[in-house]
This record gives C-alpha cells, sequence and structure tokens, in this order.
C-alpha cells in the first residue's frame, strides 16, 4: 500500500492531501472533505451515484483513484450551487417532483448540467443518452426527463 | 480493495523504464474501467500498478500521417465519437462509440485499455479487427507493430510481453469505395455488456455493385473473444449484395459461429440476431456507399 500527495481543487478550493493507493476519488470526497452529495451505489461504475465533473469530464469518481487526481480540477454538486443553469434545474425537480427516494437527485444534476453545457437544447432523447449513467431505482425517469427538458427551456440570466 | 502499490510516473520514458525493471509483476492502469472493478471484486490481485493515466500529452491524439489514423492508447472512447479525423468510410467507429458505456465510462474509458482487456465484452475490439488494425508496443529497447488479431490471443490474454506498453492503435487505410458500420445488442441500450456486436466494412469495385472485400468481425465467433468470421466473408467477395448473396453469407455465419449458451443468452438467440444484424449491417453499409 503506497501512499500518495495529491494536490487538487475541489468546488474551487485547493487542497492537498495524503491519500493510500486504494483511495478512490469518492472516498477522498466523502471522507476527508465531508462532500456528502456524492453517493457510493455500486462502487463498480454502474450506477453512477457518485459522478463528479472531472477536469470538466463527467466520470464516476468511486472508478478514480485519489492517486491519479495529482493537479486535477474537481467538481461536486455543492461547487456547483450557485450556478444559474442548476438553480433551474432545481427548480424543475420540485415542481416534477422528480426526486422520489433522492439518492440519484445530486448525481442526476450534475449529469443534467454536464448534459446542458454541452447541448443547451437537448431533445427528449438526448437527454436520456445524457441521463443514461446514473440509476434511478424509484424508477422515477419520466419526471426527471420533463425536469431537465423544462430547465432547458428556461432563460438563465 | 486488495492492497497495491501505485507508481507515477514522470513521463512514457520512465514509465517504460519502470516496466523493463517491473513488468513481470505490475500491471497498468489507465482510466480503471475494467481494471478497478476486478480488484475490487477480488477478481484478479495486482501488487503493483503503474498508473499511466496521467501520460496524455505523450499518448492521446487521434492524427492522420499518409492515410493512416494513428490513435494514442489514452485515447478516449468520447474522443473517438467528436473526431472529425473518423468520419466517412470509418463511420462504424463513431457508431460503436456512442453505444460505448454511458457518458461517465466513455469520458474516459481508452482505446488502449479496451483492446488490453481482451474479453467479448470489449466492444472496440470487433471494430478495430474488422478495420485491420494494428498496435504498436513500445518498451526501453525496441518497438514493434503488430496486427491487433495477432496481439488478442484469448479470453483476457494477450501478446504483450511483460516490458511492453500498448502505446498507439494503427488504421490503415481502407481500399477505395469503401464503408462501414457497427450494431450492437444487449438488455437494456446503455451501459451494458454486449450479447452480440458486428462490425462491417464493405469495399466494391469500381462498379460499385460487386463487393471486393467484406470483413466482418463479430465479439464471439468460437470461444469468448472477438475475431472475425472469414466464410462470412468469402461468401460475399465478388458478389453484388443481392437477397441471394445475404442468405448464402447468413448461412456461412451460422456454419462458422459456434456459440454456447451462458448466463446472459443462449448460444442460438445469439446467433439468430448475428445473421439479422449481417443483413442491417450490409444494408447500412451499401446506403453509406451511396450518401456519399
Amino acid at each position: 500500500m503506497s501512499k500518495h500527495f495529491v494536490t487538487m481543487t475541489v468546488n474551487g478550493t485547493e487542497q492537498s492531501l495524503h491519500v493510500d493507493s486504494a483511495d478512490t476519488l469518492l472516498n477522498v470526497l466523502r471522507d476527508r472533505l465531508n462532500l456528502k452529495s456524492v453517493k457510493e451505489g455500486c462502487g463498480t461504475g454502474d450506477c453512477g451515484l457518485c459522478s463528479v465533473l472531472l477536469d470538466g469530464r463527467l466520470v464516476n469518481s468511486c472508478l478514480i483513484l485519489a492517486a491519479q487526481c495529482r493537479g486535477a480540477s474537481v467538481t461536486t454538486l455543492e461547487g456547483l450551487l450557485e450556478d444559474p443553469r442548476v438553480k433551474v434545474l432545481q427548480e424543475k425537480f420540485l415542481k416534477y417532483n422528480a426526486a422520489q427516494c433522492g439518492f440519484c437527485t445530486p448525481a442526476m444534476l450534475v449529469a443534467a448540467k454536464d448534459l446542458l453545457a454541452k447541448n443547451a437544447s437537448p431533445t427528449a432523447d438526448d437527454i436520456k443518452v445524457g441521463i443514461s449513467g446514473v440509476l434511478c431505482r424509484c424508477t422515477g425517469y419520466y419526471p426527471i426527463i420533463q425536469a431537465i427538458e423544462e430547465a432547458s427551456e428556461a432563460k438563465v440570466q | 480493495m486488495p492492497p497495491y502499490d501505485i507508481y507515477v510516473p514522470e513521463d512514457l520514458q520512465d514509465a517504460l523504464r519502470y516496466m523493463d525493471d517491473n513488468g513481470e509483476t505490475t500491471s497498468i492502469i489507465a482510466r480503471g474501467t475494467d481494471l478497478l472493478p476486478r480488484l475490487r471484486r477480488r477478481l484478479i490481485s495486482a501488487s503493483d500498478l503503474l498508473d499511466i493515466s496521467g501520460l496524455e500529452k505523450e499518448m492521446r491524439y487521434i492524427r492522420e500521417v499518409d492515410g493512416t489514423i494513428q490513435l494514442g492508447a489514452l485515447t478516449t472512447v468520447s474522443d473517438l465519437e467528436g473526431s472529425p479525423l473518423l468520419g466517412r468510410e470509418l463511420e462504424l467507429i463513431r457508431d460503436a462509440a456512442v453505444k460505448f458505456g454511458a457518458p461517465q465510462i466513455r469520458n474516459v474509458a481508452t482505446v488502449g485499455g479496451n483492446l488490453c482487456s481482451a474479453t467479448s465484452s470489449e466492444d472496440l475490439i470487433p471494430v478495430f479487427l474488422a478495420l485491420d488494425a494494428k498496435v504498436r508496443l513500445s518498451s526501453v529497447k525496441k518497438e514493434r507493430v503488430l496486427p491487433l488479431r495477432d496481439f488478442i490471443l484469448g479470453k483476457r490474454t494477450i501478446f504483450r510481453k511483460s516490458g511492453e506498453i500498448l502505446t498507439e492503435v494503427e488504421l490503415p487505410p481502407l481500399p477505395p469505395n469503401s464503408s462501414s458500420a457497427y450494431e450492437k445488442i444487449g438488455r437494456r441500450n446503455s451501459l451494458i455488456i454486449a450479447l452480440v456486436n458486428m462490425a462491417a466494412v464493405i469495399s466494391m469495385e469500381e462498379d460499385m455493385e460487386t463487393v471486393r472485400q467484406a470483413r466482418i468481425a463479430l465479439n464471439r465467433v468460437a470461444g469468448r473473444v472477438p475475431q472475425r468470421a472469414p466464410s462470412t466473408e468469402a461468401s460475399l467477395a465478388g458478389k453484388r449484395l443481392t437477397q441471394d448473396a445475404l442468405s448464402n453469407a447468413q448461412a456461412a455465419l451460422a456454419s462458422e459461429l459456434s456459440l454456447t449458451d451462458d448466463f446472459r443468452a443462449s448460444g442460438a438467440y445469439r446467433l439468430e440476431i448475428a445473421k439479422i444484424y449481417l443483413g442491417r449491417l450490409l444494408d447500412r453499409c451499401a446506403s453509406r456507399l451511396g450518401g456519399g
């Protein structure tokens, strides 16, 4: 088990940490930096509940080793709360009751934000592809898709 | 996870030196989308990992050199999806990229990792087999380039010597009048292991109606590793793409596929889908030729 010294920027703040070779980015975000929006569902890249942005790429943080994050910039939902588009997404999620148990909601919001950043006016099919890596076990996909669709149409500042 | 050490190299030369000293006991990790779940499920143990994910400057590129497309081993599936160099006759690459995993996986899964994982679940292997791709293996002392079909030896078995790192995939130019297509079926559309996937590259004679060469690859032909389907290819060569030619090709496919049942699907089901896909892919190749 090797030790690694890693400096990364998390939600705009530089963090320097000693991590173990077995630590994942998910562990570090939750347990060391107390960012609890990032959930562990499967731990093997199947459910997407640990989705974050790593240098602008939507990734499963359970499949990224902390030791691989030297110099990286990581954004979790906590770092997106002031983002105007995310605020609209949150409103629309509330309006459509797009959260049942809520466990997938942070990842859905991060995936939706990533989708809208790349494609400002997605079709329903584009939205399905965009959130296809995040599993909702309440199977509440339909209101989620509606909420994202309406959020994409809303004017933001 | 079981304990292991990670070595983080400064650059590719440093990584090659490390492999020269420790290759026998080292697993190479790029973005880990295949390796980490297997480590975590304790399907494998690794005492040492060489982390090459930081070598993107040297190993993440898509470029064209004298008609050959070169893909750095750290090129991601999302990179393939967006590259203007991979349009036209290489359209099957985009077909495969958009059906690969989910966005979170496509953004990090690498070309080199997909080939080195060497199972029937690696969607890019049939694609690159159909394109007669070559892989470049580098070590401290030398480099060698070999056809992908000679690199994939069996399920999770590749012809990589202990000091080597797969650094590049090369796609030689296709004959004139070529087009290509790819299909995949799983139990849902996204984030799924293929029950059947198939890649086809068709090259026509000058008349644009007679097949000069057909290249067909599937995730399973016999055994659990992607391969080409040579009898099917031979049955199409010199033929026009008629219903008779398709029926003969489907018969050839049925004769050379030896698919067993497993927990995902029966062999009979896989065969039925493969026959349907053959027709669908030939249709799509033909229409892509027409459409320019």
